[in-house]
């Protein structure tokens, strides 16, 4: 412990560096943006993001001190460093760099000046980073509190849209309510088990591994306190984790934050904000408290059926595409769920390809959702009904077949890999026994390929004369979208590298 | 059975008893209390009580936050929100207890599951077998603070800017993040809207219109 901060410890030299550019970035902006002639930064700021996140990730791959050890705890066993972490902090900051060079017109377009928007961004993809390598419950919750901070000023940054206004004070409510129910559960933790680090809880808790029957089952019942407490507090940090994922009984929130933020903002609650908080619960119960699975495996099953059939069938009353995305993606996190419910290395893994898969197709969707900026509307609306993308086979056709193939995916069609990673969910289900649980999910996803074929429908073969004319694309835009496209059919013919990634992250988390 | 009730009515636990009662008191008079101002001034109360208690309990850091964040910054804070929100007294002494029964009923069935399981959870306290009871773990410490003496702030203060640097520095993000947040979504780029005192209105105000009365 005398080497508290040495220069070899400093594992967290992306955060470091983010951290660091963040502040001067506030300050370099706030400096400019009030000289005399008050000039408009927002491009320059966010130009820069995007090289800093660059140079974040080239920092990820220029430190990888995991390939010494299995994994590198530092600061008082409070960070740590794994595969894990390296690679879910890698993917958050490659998305977001492709989500910042998406939201460039959209900001110009809604007037949105302020450069704080591009640094709020930038502090929530911190917080990000921070809940990857978090190894203890205190790290966990500030990074927690930072990135939905960060969440609840975006979502109100359009201030001269009441919409926007309502969305960020319901999901400040909201959100702060969850952090206080996880908060309370942390405690309870900490008063129970006396500390916060999550390899302790794995020494304290791992002998009750299931199936282990004999004298450390009799230890464990003659210790000094019973387990219910703990249950209750695990139930707490669950719900208010589900909470933040928007799982189906608590997803009410995500619907109409979705729809009333600005969309630049939604492209990140949409894409990026799923992973940070997966990483936190697959460390939290997989890891240390998976001697418990069959008290938390019971509530987590219920909830993910549940939300995947309440997402298939609610998303078919939707007539806005942005409050269909987030029905879509409350089904989408069900299916994540049934395989995280398994608790075996073959769900984990396909839990990690299932998210993988699903950021992308979010990405590509969001990317397409914004870029197409149509001519006829007046400059403040932004495309948001089904019916905007009428026709739009005629006016684009490269862009609108993307469209599709990304929704066919999504959907789970045989050709692309969305087939692949969704079978996964539904063969790990099966193998650990829950029959019923795949053959209710297997049947509602097939509900669900519905709507995403009706957006096709709208798309393609609607009987109108006229569709939506847009403006002319640029060339990075298109760009990111052909990328994704090629990688949803390439994947599909060679998936192993997309296993190959997930089991290493599944064996190493687990272990 | 003299001697233990002797024994537990040392001059720490007078003060708990009157500290407790003050603080029970003054949390009931928040809420049946019709002046919001008066409310608001007995929350300061609560908490300063409230800080009383964690003195007592040897807490000196807790109760310190307490006096300077709760009531200095927070409490301060909600009596300049009232006072400028101009707020009418409610006479409405019928809807008092409209929400009795179901607030009642909601939070006994919660405060019964909370209890059962902490009831359940601790079943055996170590320093409940000896007869002084729990004088004796008051005692222990208190040695332990003569023979070592760091007071509460020293030690956090030790281990926060060691061990938990990260941790701090995150919690400064945060702070940071909350400036940033509450000055763009607060800050009016066009001049005409910004809110001016106006003299007239202020000079004529009398203090029987304001709602201190």
């Amino acid at each position: 412990m005398t080497n508290l901060i040495l220069l070899k410890n400093v594992v967290i030299l992306p955060e470091l560096f983010l951290g660091l550019s963040i502040v001067y970035l506030l300050l370099y902006g706030s400096i400019i943006s009030t000289t005399k002639t008050y000039p408009l930064i927002q491009k320059l700021i966010l130009n820069i993001s995007v090289l800093v996140l660059f140079c974040c990730i080239f920092l990820l791959y220029n430190d990888q001190v995991f390939f010494i050890q299995k994994s590198l705890v530092f600061f008082n066993d409070t960070i740590i460093c794994d595969y894990l972490a390296f690679f879910s902090k890698t993917v958050i900051a490659s998305f977001s760099l492709v989500c910042f060079l998406m939201i460039n017109f959209y900001l110009k377009d809604q007037k949105i000046n302020q450069f704080e928007y591009l640094i709020v961004i930038l502090i929530a993809i911190l917080g990000f980073f921070l809940l990857c390598s978090s190894n203890d419950l205190i790290t966990a919750y500030l990074a927690i509190e930072l990135q939905s901070l960060a969440f609840y000023v975006m979502a109100a940054f359009k201030k001269n849209s009441s919409f926007s206004v309502e969305a960020g004070l319901k999901y400040f409510v909201l959100g702060s309510f969850s952090s206080a129910l996880l908060l309370f559960g942390f405690s309870l933790i900490y008063g129970l088990l006396g500390t916060l680090n999550f390899e302790d809880f794995k020494s304290l808790w791992y002998m009750q591994l299931p199936g282990n029957f004999g004298d450390c089952e009799l230890l464990i019942k003659s210790s000094f306190f019973d387990q219910a407490l703990l249950k209750l507090a695990l139930v707490l940090v669950l719900v208010s984790l589900f909470f933040k994922l928007a799982v189906a009984p608590l997803h009410v929130w995500s619907p109409d934050v979705y729809e009333n933020s600005p969309t630049s903002s939604t492209i990140f609650f949409a894409v990026v904000s799923k992973l940070g908080v997966l990483v936190l619960i697959i460390r939290m119960f997989q890891h240390s408290f998976h001697g418990f699975i069959y008290t938390w495996n019971y509530y987590v099953v219920g909830l993910a059926v549940l939300s995947v059939i309440l997402g298939s069938f609610t998303a078919i009353e939707q007539r806005k595409l942005k409050s269909l995305l987030a029905y879509s993606s409350v089904s989408h996190v069900g299916y994540l769920l049934i395989s995280f419910s398994t608790g075996t290395l073959e769900g984990l893994q396909s839990l990690y390809a299932y998210i993988f898969i699903y950021m992308l197709a979010g990405l590509c969707i969001w990317s397409i959702f914004l870029m197409l900026r149509s001519k006829t509307f007046y400059s403040k609306k932004h495309n948001k009904d089904l019916t905007d993308f009428t026709l739009l086979v005629r006016s684009n056709n490269v862009v609108s077949f993307c469209f599709a193939v990304v929704l066919l995916s999504v959907a789970g069609f045989p050709p692309l890999i969305g087939f692949i990673t969704k079978m996964g969910i539904f063969m790990s289900a099966i193998e650990s026994s829950m029959y019923f649980v795949a053959v209710v999910s297997v049947l509602t996803s097939v509900v669900s390929t519905f709507y995403y074929i009706r957006i096709i429908k709208i798309i393609y073969f609607e009987k109108a004369l006229v569709g939506n004319l847009f403006h002319p694309l640029s060339f990075i835009e298109p760009f990111v979208v052909i990328v994704t496209f090629i990688l949803f059919s390439f994947l599909f013919i060679n998936p192993t590298l997309l296993y190959l990634v997930s089991y290493k992250i599944s064996l190493l988390g687990f272990m | 059975m003299l001697e233990f009730i002797l024994n537990q009515l040392y001059f720490d636990n007078i003060l708990l008893f009157i500290f407790s009662t003050i603080l029970i008191l003054s949390a009931l008079a928040i809420i049946t209390v019709q002046n919001s101002i008066y409310s608001v001034l007995f929350l300061v109360l609560n908490f300063v009580t409230a800080a009383g208690l964690l003195f007592l309990l040897e807490c000196e850091f807790l109760s310190l936050l307490f006096i300077v964040v709760y009531v200095g910054a927070i409490a301060v804070l909600f009596l300049f929100v009232v006072m400028m929100l101009d707020v009418k007294i409610l006479e409405s002494p019928k809807d008092l207890f409209k929400y009795v029964p179901a607030g009642s009923f909601i939070g006994g069935i919660f405060l019964i599951e909370i209890s059962l399981v902490i009831g359940g959870t601790f079943n055996n306290n170590p320093y409940n077998h000896t007869k002084i009871g729990s004088q004796l773990s008051n005692q222990r410490s208190n040695l332990y603070c003569k023979l070592d003496f760091f007071t509460d702030i020293e030690v956090l203060g030790q281990i926060l800017y060691s061990y938990y640097i990260v941790q701090f520095l995150v919690a400064g993000f945060i702070l940071l993040l909350a400036v940033i947040g509450a000055v763009v979504l607060t800050m009016n780029n066009n001049s005409q809207n910004t809110k001016k005192q106006i003299f007239f209105k202020q000079i004529s105000r009398n203090y029987k219109t304001v709602l201190l009365t």
